[in-house]
C-alpha cells in the first residue's frame, strides 16, 4: 500500500529499470546525481552501516560525553586558562569545597531543600493523580488531565513571575487577607524558603504528576475491589494494594522532581532571599565575572552531579529493589 | 450516614484535585488580570481597567526583536535535534545492534543531568574548543538538551511499527534511502510533529542554557528575567500574558498531535 499503483506501468514509461515514485522523491531517486551519491551509499551495505553508526556515535561521544569530560578535566587543573608554566593537576579544588563552609553549607542546604521539595510534591500530587486516574470517569479523564497540564505550557520565568505577584507584600494573598480583616500588616512571604519552595513545586509538580498518573491508571480496579470484598478498609486498600502497585510511578516521579529541583536556577535567583542561597547560585557566581575561578566551579559541578545522580541511584535501589527505567 | 463515610475518601480526593487546580491556575489568572490594570505599579486591588499595556508591548521593539530571535533559535534547534534524534533512534532499533541499552542511556544523558550542570559543562566545552558564545553556542546547547526527548518519542513510535513494512518496500525495489523517506518517515510523522513542537517550546522557554551560552542579543526569557529583576510594571504582565497565550495554544496543539499518534 506504500508503493504506488503506478509501479506496474513503470517499465513502459521509464526506459530505466527499477521502480519509480510519485512526487519529488521520484525525481530525486531517478536523477543521475542521486545514483552517484545517496544511491551508492544506500545500496552498499557497508557504507550504510558506517553512515548509520558514524553520525549518532560521533554526536553522542563529542556532545553528550565531551562536555562532562572537559568539566572533569578542568576541575583538576590548578588554573584555567592554563598558566604559561604548564598545568599542574591537583585535587585542591575538591579539597577547598570540604574546607570552606561558605561552599559546603549551601550544598547541604541544596540537597535538603531538594529532598523536602520532592517529598512535599509527592504528598501533594499523589491524591490528585489518584483522583484523575481512578475516580474521574474515563470519558472525562483527558479533560481533567488537560486542566492540570495547561499551566505548564507557560514558561518557567512567567510562572515564577506570577508566583512573585501572588505572594508579594501587596500581592493577591496579602490583599485578600487584609480585605477580610484577617491581618493588619502583610505577612512577608517572599524572598525566603517559603516562596522558594512554593515556586519550585509550582514549576515542577508536572514531573511528579505524569509518572504517578500513568502508574496508578495501570492498576486494575478488580484488585482494589477484591481487597474491599475481603474486608480491607480504605486505608488498608491504599497501603497494601495501591501504594505498592504505583511504586514505579513514585520512583520515576521522585527522581525527575529531585533532579530538576536540585538544578533550578532562575527560580532561586528571583524567589530566594539572602538567607536561602542554594548551591546553583554559588556555582554560577564562580563562572560569571572572574574566569579564574573556573576550576573550582567545575569541581563543584562535578560534586553536585555525582551526589545528585548517586542519590537517585540509591533511592531507586532502596525503593525499587530491581532496575527501573527513569523515563 | 454510612454512605457518607464511605464517600469521604472520594470527596477528599475531589477536593484535593480542585485545590490543586486552583493552586496551578490562580497565580497565572491573577497575573493576567493585572495586565489590564490602569496604574503604573503592580498591586491589588484593580480599580481601573485599560488595554494600554498591550499597545505598549506590541510597540516595544526590544520585545519584538527578542521574540524573533527566540523563535529563530527554537526553529534551528528543532531542525537539528529532529535529524540527530531520529538518526540515534534508528541506530538503537537496528537489528543486531550491540550495547543497545548503553547507547540509549548515553543518548538520554543530557536529559538526566541537572539543567545547571548541563549548561556549565557546555560553557566549558565551547571555551575549550574556542567557540564564541552567542547564537551558535545557544543553538548547540539547546539541541543537545532536546535530542533525548526526540529519541524517546521516536523510539516509542518505532516500537509500534511493523517490521515488514520496510522489508516490503525493499523487496519491491526501493533502496534503503527511498524506503526510509517513503515508509519510515511518514509512519513517524505524528510523533515527530509532537516532538518538534515540544522542542520549540522547551527552547523558547530555556533560561539557564541561554544565560551561560548567550551573547549580547537577548532572548525572550532573558528579557523577561531582566525586566522582573529590574522592577515591576504591568507591562511585564501584558508581555507575559501574550507569551503565555501563544505557548499554551501551541502546547495544547502538540498534546493533541501526540495523543492522536498514540491512538492511531
Amino acid at each position: 500500500m506504500m508503493v504506488d499503483s503506478s509501479m506496474t506501468d513503470t517499465a513502459k514509461v521509464s526506459p530505466r529499470a527499477g521502480p519509480s515514485y510519485a512526487g519529488w522523491i521520484g525525481k530525486l531517486a531517478n536523477s543521475p546525481i542521486y545514483a552517484a551519491t545517496i544511491g551508492l551509499i544506500a545500496n552498499s551495505r557497508m557504507a550504510r552501516l558506517v553512515l548509520l553508526l558514524a553520525i549518532p556515535l560521533i554526536w553522542i561521544v563529542t556532545l553528550h560525553i565531551g562536555p562532562i569530560y572537559q568539566m572533569a578535566r578542568i576541575s583538576i587543573m590548578d588554573n584555567y586558562p592554563p598558566a604559561p608554566g604548564g598545568t599542574v593537576y591537583t585535587l585542591d579544588n575538591y579539597r577547598l569545597f570540604f574546607q570552606e563552609p561558605l561552599y559546603f553549607m549551601p550544598f547541604l542546604r541544596s540537597i535538603v531543600f531538594a529532598v523536602c521539595v520532592t517529598a512535599t510534591t509527592l504528598v501533594v500530587v499523589y491524591p490528585v493523580a489518584y483522583y484523575v486516574a481512578k475516580v474521574v470517569k474515563p470519558e472525562n479523564r483527558t479533560r481533567a488531565l488537560l486542566l492540570l497540564l495547561t499551566p505548564f505550557w507557560a514558561g518557567e520565568l512567567i510562572r515564577t513571575f506570577s508566583v512573585i505577584m501572588f505572594l508579594a507584600n501587596r500581592g493577591a494573598v496579602n490583599v485578600f487577607l487584609r480585605e477580610i480583616g484577617f491581618i493588619d500588616r502583610p505577612i512577608i512571604m517572599l524572598y525566603n524558603y517559603f516562596s522558594l519552595s512554593f515556586g519550585v513545586i509550582y514549576l515542577i509538580s508536572l514531573f511528579m504528576l505524569l509518572p504517578l498518573y500513568s502508574a496508578i491508571e495501570k492498576i486494575p480496579t478488580s484488585l482494589v475491589d477484591a481487597a474491599a470484598d475481603l474486608g480491607a478498609g480504605p486505608w488498608a486498600r491504599f497501603r497494601r494494594v495501591i501504594l505498592p502497585l504505583s511504586r514505579d510511578g513514585i520512583i520515576s516521579g521522585c527522581s525527575l522532581v529531585y533532579l530538576t529541583s536540585i538544578g533550578v536556577f532562575a527560580a532561586p535567583l528571583l524567589l530566594g532571599g539572602p538567607n536561602s542561597t542554594i548551591f546553583p547560585e554559588i556555582i554560577a557566581s564562580l563562572f560569571h565575572g572572574s574566569s579564574d575561578k573556573w576550576p573550582e566551579g567545575a569541581a563543584f559541578s562535578i560534586l553536585m552531579l555525582a551526589v545528585s545522580l548517586s542519590t537517585v541511584g540509591l533511592f531507586m535501589r532502596v525503593v525499587g529493589g530491581r532496575t527501573v527505567k527513569l523515563m | 450516614m454510612r454512605s457518607y463515610f464511605s464517600d469521604f475518601p472520594k470527596t477528599a480526593l475531589q477536593a484535593s484535585y480542585w485545590l490543586f487546580v486552583i493552586y496551578l491556575l490562580l497565580p497565572l489568572a491573577l497575573m493576567m488580570a493585572i495586565s489590564f490594570k490602569d496604574a503604573n505599579f503592580v498591586a491589588f486591588p484593580i480599580d481601573k481597567w485599560t488595554l494600554k499595556w498591550y499597545a505598549q508591548v506590541l510597540q516595544d521593539k526590544q520585545f519584538l526583536e527578542a521574540c524573533l530571535y527566540s523563535i529563530f533559535i527554537a526553529l534551528m534547534t528543532t531542525l537539528f535535534a529532529t535529524i540527530v534524534g531520529v538518526w540515534i533512534a534508528l541506530l538503537i532499533t537496528t537489528e543486531g545492534m550491540i550495547a543497545r541499552s548503553v547507547i540509549f542511556a548515553l543518548a538520554c544523558l543530557p536529559a538526566v543531568v541537572p539543567g545547571l550542570i548541563n549548561a556549565i559543562s557546555m560553557r566549558i566545552f565551547i571555551r575549550v574548543l574556542d567557540i564564541p558564545t552567542g547564537t551558535g553556542a545557544i543553538i548547540l546547547g539547546h539541541t543537545v538538551h532536546a535530542v533525548p526527548f526526540v529519541v524517546i518519542m521516536v523510539l516509542t513510535r518505532l516500537r509500534s511499527m511493523p517490521n515488514n513494512l520496510v522489508d516490503a518496500a525493499r523487496d519491491l525495489g526501493a533502496d534503503s534511502f527511498v524506503a526510509f523517506m517513503r515508509v519510515t518517515l511518514p509512519y513517524l510523522a505524528p510523533a515527530l510533529a509532537g516532538g518538534m513542537v515540544f522542542c520549540v517550546l522547551t527552547s523558547i522557554d530555556d533560561f539557564v542554557r541561554t544565560f551561560f551560552l548567550g551573547g549580547y542579543q537577548t532572548t525572550l526569557p532573558m528579557l523577561i528575567f531582566a525586566k522582573v529583576q529590574g522592577g515591576m510594571s504591568p507591562e511585564i504582565n501584558a508581555m507575559a500574558t501574550l507569551v503565555l497565550i501563544v505557548t499554551a495554544a501551541v502546547g495544547l496543539y502538540a498534546e493533541h498531535l501526540t495523543r492522536r499518534s498514540r491512538t492511531r
